[in-house]
């Protein structure tokens, strides 16, 4: 674990009292790495609050440019930024915020080798994409490499979010609630999204890669946590691993298939 | 028996209030439930009766196995939640 500067001491002052935290957590922080998929209303707050927090390494992907229609949710660009790429965008935006930070943008859509090499070497993947194929993909990735995960999705004034994490017995995987073949019936593009409302998932994503990454708190393993806005109203759905899942299964048959 | 929960992503289309139902199977429980609640069918099923592909069922915990025919059994105090996956970010 890296040591900590005078520096250090004031950027993360406000952590460092935080009982939970204190210096060893902070360093902790510090040698930590996390690979953020995707880079829209929800991987802006979450890419930026873990670089403020001080995660060490953060390596942020997504391979599109700034839409004006983004600039609703995704506070990581400004009016200037549209038609640039996200993650040149994002990495400028977090170097201003903490210098300190090591960030490496991958502009691209990564095939499945990339995905699992770039998996298998964070503590953390933030999944903020918005499609079920990636998800699927991040799936398989992190089982194979052990790799806890932070999932989440959100549409008009809904948001899910839960963790899953391949090392803990007890915990699904997304091929567990999620059959292959499962569609969106609606996107945001035709439904709409209110911009904080992904926001908050977004807030949320960063809380739940922080206690990760620390090895604190209750995780969201084994939990569906559904935000619906417009009732201003938390939901929880108790998920459990299905034995008899293909991608994460008992049966070496399952798992095969 | 089972208590049949729709989540608030589902509730805006149609009524569907949480309630206790008889049945042995997911199909029989959900039956009943259509029965009361007519409008809520169409969301959930195609016109074969299969589970929508962007629908999740679950039944304690974890997703029902026979999307086609909701055969998947019912223990007597079985938590039946039905959501829509999200897949926006
Ligand atoms: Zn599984």
């Amino acid at each position: 674990m890296p040591a900590l500067t005078e520096k250090h001491r004031q950027r993360y002052d406000r952590q460092f009292r935080l009982g939970d935290i204190g210096e060893a957590g902070q360093r902790k922080l510090l040698g930590s790495s996390v690979l953020v998929i995707g880079l829209g209303g929800l991987g802006c707050p979450a890419a930026i609050y873990l670089t403020a927090a001080g995660v060490g390494r953060i390596v942020i992907n997504d391979f599109d440019t700034v839409e004006l229609s983004n600039l609703t949710r995704q506070i990581g660009y400004g009016t200037e930024q549209v038609r640039q790429s996200k993650v040149d965008s994002m990495r400028d935006h977090l170097l201003h915020l903490n210098p300190d930070a090591n960030v490496e943008s991958v502009g691209h859509v990564m095939e499945a080798d990339e995905l699992q090499r770039r998996v298998a070497e964070a503590d953390v993947v933030v999944d903020c994409t918005d499609n079920f194929s990636t998800r699927f993909a991040i799936n398989a990735a992190c089982l194979a490499a052990g790799t806890p995960w932070v999932s989440a999705a959100a549409i008009r004034f809904e948001a899910q979010l839960t963790t899953y994490h391949p090392r803990d017995a007890q915990s699904p995987c997304y091929r567990c609630l999620y059959p292959e073949g499962t569609e969106a019936a609606e996107s945001c593009l035709a439904e709409g999204v209110l911009g904080p409302l992904v926001g908050t998932a977004g807030c949320v994503q960063a809380i739940e890669t922080l206690k990760l990454l620390l090895g604190i708190g209750r995780s969201l393993v084994g939990r569906l946590l559904l935000f619906d806005a417009m009732q201003m109203s938390w939901h929880e759905i108790r998920l459990k691993r299905d034995p008899g899942c293909p991608a994460c299964g008992d049966s070496p048959q399952a798992a095969t298939s | 028996m089972a208590r049949i929960t729709f989540t608030g992503n589902v509730q805006p289309h149609v009524p569907c209030p949480t309630e206790t139902i008889p049945g042995d199977s997911v199909a029989d429980a959900l039956g009943t439930y259509f029965e009361h609640h007519p409008l809520a069918r169409g969301y959930v099923l195609d016109d074969q009766g299969a589970v929508r592909r962007h629908m999740v069922i679950l039944v304690d915990g974890i997703p029902i196995r026979d999307r086609a025919r909701l055969s998947d059994a019912l223990a007597r105090d079985s938590e039946v939640f039905v959501f829509q996956a999200l897949s926006g970010g």
